[in-house]
């Protein structure tokens, strides 16, 4: 048998033949016995969908239990872009047809919505929302005709009461690539809704519920089959209540805008124009435990325009500067000068150390010198040049007389042996320089200058003298300088004095209840002290006869802006109205109240609203006068020249 | 008495010439007869359970793949039953004819005349029924080759391969235009077998192997290809790339065939086959539908049933009582083992994913008239061993 027989060829050619059978044998062996379980495996992860439902979030509570946000639920018809964009050119083209001709839109106008921007890819683009029910039905019943186009029902923030508290409640958005970098773990998706700024951010964790799953058995094409092979409920995120009284808010809200209208028909006398009056806030606080009443921040936005993406002309408006940046809480994130607000600590420093005593008097002249000052500014004068005489403790903040406090700083500084520190001790006691520790991002610290803070700061700015000046104290003394507060901070500071010293943590959620069951408390958000003032009555009486003087007495400075505030109400508070550097004067009030019996404590910034007593009081009167249970009225401007 | 039960082994049929001529009918060899007809049967059972379910859902009568295979069966053994009626000779004989006929049909084809159907330019449409010339051609190829071959006398030289290289040149050019590719490659594996057994030099055989092999490269490597093609042929390379489209059909082609196990998950009951994740499945794929559903068991039955018809087609080869008829099982032996380790072995990944059918087994009814054509081809050699 040689090479070129045929028997050896068929022979070599049947070799062939079973080596091939072999190798299909052999293969198959490895496959379906060797091998086999990963086969099954993959086999059943193949038929199984895992569809997640973002659970309902919880509600936003008032501490009456009215609702300031909820949830809406939409009849949806969404168009699922994955699956729709890989239809072929044929199909999809019907489809739109249908579906444009179902909604009654034309299919450029459809484009344009499945087009939106606002919408990822991992989430169903809803092209018609609030769809009547037969239009609903008929895409369900034909879902055939609609591959890739979905009838659900969807649930989305919704917000009762409008822009009312939105920096306070903050808004919610799709989950980013950097939230959900370290949120895996909790189980967030691509896709998913996230709190990002407000209540929404801070109490994530309560409101967001977990995600409903829906085991569904789909085919290669992803078409679901039958039943879903097992469904896990969404469970809604709880509710939570916050401090906030919707009423009061309102009143704030209310005041704060009728209250910036009308500082802009007043007329700043040393640039001879109107007051620009762009931006304010105010902050109303229980001084009985720290709780958020009101917190207001103006120029505002609409936490609605973020449900499903906010559009990027809507969010170019909120972040260009000529819009004075709506998206700030300027309540906690605002750092200003406090003016003549400020002198509540100057006089609490004073007054504690033993410098003054209630009985003590300084001769105000009308300008404050410098003792033994060769400098360019050794001469300090009341903001409107008035000389108020023999002035005592009460009715230095009653006519707020800086000569008096230009006194008392300067004494700080120069006698410093015997007094070290003191302002600067009194101002940190009453918690400036340090944040408030209110739940909420954002929260800024403010700034309490000294010596040291100078060094620092000159070592990072050009200053004319890194050196400290008496000049540095007498400024800070009447709250100007380099001496800054939150609107917040500045209403604690009050909170603080009117209960006799115990400083809280601001709190402005109460408690988080469960979904569905508002009478169980899931926990209850603790009342936190965060310091004391050493308040004795030799300090606090004269302080607060001074402050009740600036509504009541006749020389006082908000007593025009109170002008008929209704009787029994009993009010203490301070004007201020600081400078700003290239800028227009700052308009503040700080109030609480009742003064025998304080519940409310009010701080009130007007940015470029003019004199504290002429446009901030008035905005703190319209509210208290709510409070009081009157009718607020209009904003009645006072006058004054502080 | 002549009538013994038919030789067995390699070379006793010039022994046997004694066993003289009786009635023809009388040496069918009957257990390929058998194993042809299990296989379509098992065809017909895969066709159903691998199209009910998904036309059930569609609203289509389930049985709608099933009653049109059934009756390409049907037809199939009748096309075999008349192949055997005339003696191979004859076919031998008027392979000018049946040359020149396919020739014509592979070009009238390629004319307006033919249809495409997913970029092939492959069928004739009659009516509710498509015609693919090219599945004919294979069984024609065949019969064209042995006769031409069995006119050589002195044996294939270099100059008389070319020849036959010509002969099956000009059908597998055609084919190749239409485009397919996988039919083509058919014409290739029984060009060689039958090369072979007609004794074409060792040292040419490997020469042309090589060329082909460097042809493929070349082809694939000048995009001559359309790169799905590339893609369909080289996905199997690379089974990680799963993101390619060529390599999830791959993927879910493995995973269906290996979640079937040793048993199966039985018949109806495969979740890849129901829920239509392997595409083709009752064509191309439809290995996988025996894999899943009858596991390592009914794939080996399969296999076996396979092995049995090619074994007696190799057995019919060797008694056969001329050159002419050797090669016309050869041819028809290289077609059927080209096809199935082709078929099965993309299936399971071990080979590239090409569109060729499984005999008896893909639904088609063009192949299925061609294979029993093939069959029948090989039972008129066999039982005219004698004659």
């Amino acid at each position: 048998m040689t090479t070129d027989s045929p028997r050896f060829r068929l022979a070599a050619l049947g070799v062939v033949v079973l080596s091939l059978f072999g190798a299909l044998y052999a293969r198959l062996w490895y496959l379906q016995v060797l091998d086999s379980n990963t086969f099954v495996a993959a086999a059943t992860s193949n038929q199984v969908r895992l569809v997640y439902e973002e659970a309902p979030r919880g509600r936003i509570l008032d501490r009456d239990g009215d609702v300031l946000v909820d949830n809406k639920r939409s009849q949806v018809i969404a168009v699922r872009k994955a699956q729709f964009n890989r239809l072929p050119d044929a199909q999809r083209a019907a489809v739109k047809a249908r579906l444009a001709a179902l909604l009654a839109i034309d299919e450029a106008e459809l484009d344009k919505r499945i087009a939106d921007v606002r919408y990822s890819q991992y989430k169903p683009v809803p092209v018609a929302e609030d769809v009547p029910e037969e239009v609903f039905i008929h895409v369900r019943e034909h879902q055939a005709d609609f591959p890739g186009v979905e009838a659900t029902s969807i649930s989305q923030r919704s917000y009762p009461n409008g822009t009312m508290a939105a920096h306070l409640l903050g808004y919610v958005g799709e989950i980013n690539d950097r939230e959900l970098a370290g949120r895996k773990v909790d189980g967030y998706r691509l896709g998913d809704t996230i709190g990002k700024s407000g209540i929404e951010l801070v109490h994530e964790a309560d409101l967001r519920g977990v995600a409903g799953v829906q085991k569904l058995q789909v085919n290669s094409s992803g078409e679901v089959l039958g039943v879903p092979l097992a469904v896990k409920e969404p469970v809604p995120g709880n509710d939570v209540q916050l401090t906030i009284d919707l009423d009061v808010q309102r009143l704030a809200e209310e005041s704060l805008v009728q209250g910036l209208e009308a500082a802009r028909s007043l007329v700043d006398r040393e640039e001879k124009k109107h007051f620009l009056a762009p931006a304010g806030s105010v902050v109303v606080l229980d001084p009985r435990d720290g709780s958020v009443l009101a917190m207001a921040s103006f120029p505002t936005y609409n936490p609605a325009d973020f449900v499903n993406g906010i559009k990027p002309d809507v969010y170019r408006a909120l972040t260009d500067p000529a819009s004075h940046y709506p998206l700030n809480n300027r309540a906690i994130t605002g750092q200003y000068a406090p003016g003549s607000t400020f002198k509540l600590v100057t006089a609490v420093a004073a007054a504690s150390r033993g410098m003054i005593f209630g009985k003590t008097t300084i001769v105000d002249q009308g300008s404050y010198t410098v003792p033994n000052c060769r400098g360019e500014k050794c001469s300090f004068s009341n903001a409107g040049g008035q000389s108020y005489g023999r002035v005592d403790l009460p009715r230095s903040l009653t006519v707020s007389s800086d000569v008096y406090y230009y006194t008392l700083g300067a004494r700080f500084w120069l006698e410093r042996s015997k007094y070290p520190n003191a302002m600067q001790d009194a101002a940190n006691a009453f918690g400036i320089g340090s944040k408030t520790g209110i739940p909420l991002p954002g929260d800024k610290a403010g700034v309490v200058p000294s010596p040291e803070w100078k060094k620092e700061l000159c070592k990072r700015v050009r200053c004319v003298d890194d050196r400290w000046f008496t000049g540095d104290s007498i400024n800070m003394s009447i709250g100007q300088g380099d001496v800054l507060t939150t609107p917040l901070q500045l209403a604690n500071v009050y909170a603080t004095f009117a209960n006799g010293g115990t400083r809280y943590e601001p709190r402005v959620a109460a408690r988080v209840l469960k979904s569905g069951d508002p009478g169980t408390v899931v926990r209850e958000e603790p009342v936190t002290e965060a310091g004391r003032v050493d308040l004795p009555a030799s300090v606090r009486d004269p302080i607060l006869q001074g402050l009740r003087g600036v509504i009541d007495r006749e020389e006082g400075t908000a007593y025009y802006a109170f002008a008929g505030f209704p009787r029994g109400f009993p009010i203490a508070g301070k004007t201020g109205t600081a400078q700003v550097r290239s800028k227009q004067d700052t308009a503040v009030f700080a109030a609480f109240a009742p003064a025998d019996n304080p519940q409310y404590a009010v701080s009130v910034f007007l940015e470029e609203g003019g004199f504290g007593g002429s446009s901030a009081a008035p905005v703190a009167r319209r509210i208290l006068q709510g409070i009081a249970g009157a009718p607020p009225g209009p904003i009645q401007l006072g006058t004054g020249t502080d | 008495m002549a009538t013994l039960t038919a030789p067995s082994g390699v070379g006793r049929s010039r022994v046997l010439t004694r066993q003289s001529a009786a009635s023809p009918w009388r040496h069918v060899d009957l257990s390929l007869v058998a194993a042809v007809l299990a296989l379509a049967a098992y065809g017909l059972l895969m066709i159903y359970s691998a199209t009910k379910v998904r036309l059930d859902e569609q609203g289509i009568d389930s049985t709608y793949y099933l009653q049109r295979q059934a009756m390409f069966v049907a037809l199939g053994i009748g096309v075999m039953t008349v192949t055997t009626l005339f003696d191979y000779r004859m076919y031998r004989d008027y392979a000018v004819l049946i040359y020149g006929g396919t020739l014509a049909l592979l070009l009238l084809v390629l004319s307006p005349l033919g249809a495409e159907h997913k970029g092939q330019q492959a069928s004739f449409d009659l009516g509710p029924f498509q015609l693919q010339p090219s599945e004919f051609a294979k069984v024609a190829l065949v019969v064209c080759l042995a006769a031409y071959v069995s006119t050589l006398r002195e044996g294939v030289d270099g100059r008389r391969m070319l020849g036959i290289l010509g002969v099956a040149g000009v059908p597998m050019g055609l084919i190749y235009l239409q485009p397919d590719l996988g039919t083509t490659l058919v014409f290739g594996a029984i060009l060689l077998g039958m090369l072979l057994i007609a004794g074409a030099p060792a040292r040419y055989l490997l020469a042309l192997v090589a060329v082909v092999i460097v042809a493929m490269v070349a082809v694939v490597q000048l995009g001559v290809l359309k790169q799905y093609q590339i893609e369909r042929l080289t996905s199997f390379l690379e089974p990680t790339a799963d993101t390619q489209r060529s390599a999830y059909n791959l993927d879910q082609s493995k995973v269906a065939i290996g979640s079937g196990g040793i048993w199966g998950k039985g018949l109806f009951e495969g979740s890849q086959t129901n829920l239509s994740y392997v595409p083709e499945q009752h064509t191309d794929f439809i290995f996988t539908a025996v894999g899943e559903q009858l596991g390592f068991g009914g794939s080996a039955v399969l296999l076996a049933l396979f092995s049995l018809v090619v074994w007696r087609t190799w057995r019919a080869a060797a008694l056969a009582r001329d050159i002419a008829g050797t090669l016309m099982c050869v041819g028809v032996l290289a077609m059927l083992t080209f096809q199935i380790f082709e078929n099965v072995g993309m299936t399971m990944g071990i080979m590239p994913i090409t569109g060729i059918p499984l005999p008896f087994l893909s639904y088609g009814g063009s192949s299925t008239l061609a294979t029993f054509a093939g069959i029948g081809l090989v039972l008129n050699v066999h039982m005219r061993r004698f004659t």
